[in-house]
C-alpha cells in the first residue's frame, strides 16, 4: 500500500518536473492573479492588510481548481489512469498518491505566492502560523478538487464544470481560511474556532473523498 | 414493500392532482382572506403560508436525491437516477422560490432584499451545489452510467457538506428571525397555523406531484434513448 502510493506520487512529481508547462501554468496563472488584484483593488496604497487574505485564498483556491484540472486531463489524454487502475494495488492507495502529489506541488505554489506577497506588500506572511493555516486549508480543497477531478475527466466541458462543482463545496474552507489568515495578521481576535473549522473541512474532505474514490474511479 | 410502493405510485395521477387543486385553493383563500392581518409586519406576512412550506419541501426535495442517489451507487439501477435528477430539478426549483419570496418579504421587513445572514447563505449555497448537481449531470446522456454515478457521489457529498456550510455561515455572522413554529408551544395564533398546515399539504402535495413527473419524463428520456440505441444498432447491422 505505502510502495504503491509512493510511486505514484514519484510518477507525477517526475513528471511534474519534466514537463513544466502544467505546473508552471498553474503558477504563473496564481502569479498574474495576485498582480490582477493589486491593480484592481489598488493594493500598492494604503493598509491592505483587510485585502489580503481574501485576495491569497481566492488565488490560492483558483490556481488549485485550475493545476487538478489539469494533472488529469494529462492522464485521460495519455490513458495512462486507465492503466493504472488495473494495476494490482488497492484503488484507495492511487487516490492518495495523487492527493499527496497535488498537494506537494500546490504547496509549493502557495509558498512562493506567500513569499511573492510578502516582498510586493511589505507585510510578514511567513510566520508558523500562517504556513500551518495555508497546510491546513489546501489539505482541506486538494482532497476534494482531486476526486471531483477524477470525474470530471471523463465529460467534456471539464474545464468549466471543476469550479462550479468543487466552490459551492468549499464555502466553508474559503470563509474559515481567510477568517483564520485574517487573525493571524492581527486583524481580528483568536485564529483558533478558525483553524478549529479548517480542521474539521480537512478531516471531513478527506474522508468523503477516500470513501469515495474508489465509486468515482470505477469504470 | 415493493408491492405497496408500486400500489401507491398507480395512485399518484389520479390522487394527488385533485389534493393540490383542493389544498392550494384552501391555502390561497386562507393566506390572503382568512388568516388575520399581522400587526406588525402587515399584509406582507402573508407569505410566509408558502414560503415555510417551501423551505421544508425544498429539504425534503434534497432528501429524496440524497437516497436516490445512494440506492443507485449501491443497485446500480438507472431508474433511482431518474429519481435523484427529478427530485433534484423540483428542489432546486422550490429553493430558488424559497429565495426569492425571502428576498420580497426581506425588502419591507428589514429593508433590504438580501443580507448575508446564515440562513441565507447556507440556502443559496445550498441552491448553488444542487444547480451544479445538475449541471454535472446533465453533461452527458440519460444512459450514462458513468455521469450517472458521478452526479450520484457529488450529491451525496453535497448533502454532508451542508451541516459544515450551515456551522461556518453561523459563525459567520446572523440575522434569521428565530423559528417559532416547531416549538412545543407554537408562538403562532391558531388560525394562522391552520392556514400554515394547509400551505404544507398544499405545497407538499405539489411537490410530490411535480417531482413523480419530472422522474417520469427522466424514465421516458432513458427509455428513449434506449430505443434510438437499438435502432442505430439494427440499421448498422
Amino acid at each position: 500500500m505505502t510502495h504503491a502510493i509512493r510511486t505514484v506520487i514519484e510518477k507525477d512529481l517526475r513528471l511534474a518536473w519534466r514537463n513544466k508547462s502544467g505546473w508552471l501554468s498553474a503558477a504563473s496563472f496564481a502569479t498574474l492573479a495576485v498582480l490582477t488584484y493589486s491593480f484592481a483593488f489598488d493594493l500598492a496604497t494604503g493598509d491592505i492588510r483587510p485585502l489580503l487574505p481574501g485576495v491569497l485564498w481566492t488565488t490560492f483556491l483558483f490556481a488549485g481548481i485550475f493545476a487538478a484540472g489539469q494533472s488529469f486531463q494529462q492522464e485521460h489524454e495519455d490513458g495512462t489512469f486507465d492503466v493504472m487502475l488495473v494495476a494490482p494495488v488497492p484503488v484507495t492507495a492511487i487516490f492518495l498518491g495523487k492527493f499527496t502529489s497535488n498537494l506537494i506541488a500546490l504547496l509549493v505554489i502557495e509558498f512562493a505566492q506567500l513569499l511573492l506577497a510578502s516582498i510586493l506588500f511589505d507585510v510578514g506572511l511567513l510566520t508558523l502560523e500562517l504556513l500551518g493555516i495555508v497546510v491546513l486549508g489546501t489539505v482541506g480543497y486538494v482532497s476534494l478538487t482531486t476526486l471531483l477531478s477524477t470525474m470530471g475527466g471523463q465529460v467534456r466541458g471539464r474545464s468549466v464544470l471543476l469550479p462550479v462543482l468543487a466552490l459551492p463545496l468549499l464555502v466553508p474552507l474559503l470563509i474559515g481560511a481567510v477568517r483564520a489568515t485574517g487573525a493571524s495578521l492581527g486583524l481580528e481576535a483568536g485564529s483558533g474556532p478558525w483553524i478549529l473549522l479548517l480542521a474539521v473541512f480537512a478531516m471531513w474532505s478527506t474522508l468523503a473523498a477516500v470513501l469515495m474514490f474508489p465509486l468515482a474511479a470505477e469504470r | 414493500m415493493t408491492a405497496l410502493l408500486g400500489r401507491l405510485d398507480a395512485l399518484r395521477p389520479t390522487v394527488l392532482p385533485p389534493v393540490v387543486g383542493v389544498a392550494m385553493m384552501a391555502m390561497i383563500v386562507g393566506a390572503l382572506v382568512a388568516a388575520p392581518r399581522e400587526i406588525i409586519e402587515g399584509e406582507v406576512q402573508r407569505l410566509m403560508y408558502v414560503h415555510v412550506p417551501m423551505a421544508i419541501a425544498t429539504y425534503l426535495s434534497f432528501g429524496v436525491t440524497f437516497v436516490a442517489s445512494i440506492l443507485l451507487l449501491w443497485k446500480r439501477d438507472m431508474k433511482w437516477d431518474a429519481l435523484a435528477r427529478g427530485s433534484a430539478v423540483i428542489g432546486v426549483m422550490l429553493c430558488g422560490l424559497v429565495l426569492v419570496t425571502g428576498a420580497i418579504w426581506g425588502k419591507p421587513i428589514w429593508g433590504v432584499y438580501w443580507t448575508w445572514d446564515a440562513r441565507l447563505t447556507s440556502t443559496l449555497v445550498l441552491f448553488l451545489i444542487y444547480t451544479a448537481y445538475l449541471l454535472a449531470r446533465s453533461i452527458a446522456g440519460p444512459l450514462d452510467e458513468m455521469a450517472a454515478r458521478y452526479a450520484a457521489i457529488f450529491a451525496i457529498i453535497g448533502i454532508a457538506d451542508i451541516p459544515i456550510v450551515q456551522m461556518s455561515v453561523r459563525w459567520w455572522r446572523t440575522l434569521h428571525p428565530e423559528p417559532i413554529i416547531f416549538q412545543p408551544n407554537p408562538a403562532l395564533p391558531g388560525e394562522m397555523l391552520a392556514v400554515l398546515a394547509v400551505g404544507f399539504v398544499a405545497v407538499f402535495a405539489l411537490a410530490a406531484w411535480l417531482i413523480g413527473m419530472q422522474t417520469d419524463v427522466e424514465r421516458a428520456s432513458q427509455r428513449i434513448h434506449r430505443l434510438r440505441a437499438e435502432v442505430d444498432q439494427r440499421e448498422s447491422a
